[in-house]
């Protein structure tokens, strides 16, 4: 809206032409969910206080969490409003990749409240059944994957980009994009919540992988840096980079009231709603393994717990016992039992993001 | 004879300290640090193109 506005005051005033360029849009975009983050955290804080919504605690998992019972919860909804006014603020609306993120954002986010919503105010424990949340993710991220299929110009805007090769790309016929593009979303959006259990554990790698989307998105719909860096050329996906800086300044804010002891959690309203941010921006942009690659605390976190039920199972159908591959799922939990701090778990977890995005953003150049 | 105190603007120094003595936890305020240094960061990038 505010392009808008100063497109009609450059005609005039030729200063204002400066909001035509993406880098400062993101830049305040950033700024501007920052801002909005800050300013409504402590209100949210107070009312979901005041409702109660507060959050409940496994009690198989590590008994030093017992005391986070209670704490408010769902906070998600105040990373998604701020996205959603920022990017509505800063954001081309006329670019239909904007509408994309942040329908598919926002819907996977309902599906979190609806989740979230059951298990905090109706006290029930299961909250959305597994079968219910899995349709409903799935439903959504079909819809994304069609979508991006039928507004494929070019065969550049649905290969499989294989990082470090420059003349290998996978092309994939409609069925194998869609079903990507599926995995890919949903995935992402299961393996953020499945993270999100420690103190600001989620959010900073969240906000550490959308900055280098934002990258990404932004050379990616330059005709010369993608050309240049042997990327495929999206056209009008740099106005990504506004809706991921959104994110990121959205989510730094959110982690000044998340960080340990957390004042508020995200719930699966934020954790599921990100995590489908991230991965419809990589597909967008034609980089999902490289999501692949700085998200790896993420991949790490859903292979820790598929691998602990999956060897579970096996086990206590070949030897009558279940056993354990991991002494907790997921793997936060199995390195809190180890002995480490959860602030030392967390911040180690932060450090492995920053290195895997740093090799991440290498792909840019090595290849 | 006067007895002159010696007064203090802030509770402990540095400025982290400082936070710690007035509301701030210990883990957390190390982290709310490093935001405000993203942060500064950010606007000092914007001044790349805001000029």
């Amino acid at each position: 809206m505010l392009l808008a506005l100063t497109q009609w005051l450059a005609q005039d005033v030729r200063t204002f032409s400066v909001f035509n360029y993406i880098t400062l849009r993101a830049v305040l975009a950033a700024m501007t969910a920052l801002f909005i983050t800050f300013m409504l955290g402590p209100f949210m804080i107070r009312k979901l206080t005041a409702y109660k919504i507060g959050q409940s605690v496994r009690s198989d998992g590590p008994q030093t969490h017992l005391i986070k019972a209670g704490t408010p919860t769902m906070g998600g909804a105040l990373i998604l409003v701020a996205i959603g006014i920022t990017t509505l603020l800063w954001g081309d609306l006329h670019n239909h990749y904007i509408w994309v993120v942040l329908l598919s954002t926002l819907g996977f986010g309902a599906i979190g409240w609806v989740d979230d919503y059951r298990k905090v105010v109706h006290r029930n424990p299961k909250g959305l059944s597994a079968r219910a949340k899995m349709a409903g993710q799935s439903v959504l991220a079909l819809i994304v994957g069609f979508y991006l299929l039928q507004n494929a110009t070019t065969p550049a805007h649905t290969e499989l980009i294989v990082p470090f090769f420059k003349t290998v790309a996978i092309p994939m016929a409609g069925f194998a994009f869609v079903l990507v593009c599926y995995l890919v979303i949903v995935g992402s959006s299961n393996a953020v919540n499945l993270t999100d259990g420690l103190d600001g554990l989620a959010i900073m790698p969240v906000v550490m992988v959308s900055s280098a989307l934002a990258i990404f998105a932004y050379v990616a719909g330059h005709a010369v840096f993608s050309k240049y860096l042997g990327i495929p050329y999206i056209q009008g996906a740099s106005e990504l980079a506004v809706f991921c800086a959104a994110i990121a300044g959205a989510g730094l804010a959110f982690l000044w009231f998340n960080a340990y002891p957390a004042e508020v959690f995200m719930g699966d309203v934020g954790a599921l709603a990100l995590g489908a941010a991230l991965g419809t921006v990589a597909m967008i942009v034609r980089q999902e393994l490289v999501l692949f690659i700085m998200g790896g605390v993420f991949v790490l976190e859903a292979v820790s717990v598929m691998l602990q039920v999956s060897y579970f199972k096996y086990t206590k159908w070949k030897f009558g016992t279940g056993k354990r591959v991991l002494l907790m799922a997921p793997l936060h939990h199995h390195y809190e039992q180890k002995g480490w701090k959860e602030t030392q778990v967390v911040v180690r977890f932060w450090i492995i993001t920053m290195m895997l995005v740093l090799l991440g953003l290498a792909t840019l150049k090595l290849r | 004879m006067n007895v002159y105190i010696g007064k203090r603007m802030m509770d402990a120094l540095g400025e982290a300290n400082l936070s710690k003595a007035k509301v701030m936890t210990t883990p957390n305020h190390p982290v709310r640090f490093w935001i405000i240094t993203m942060m500064l960061v950010l606007l000092g990038l914007a001044t790349l193109k805001l000029r």
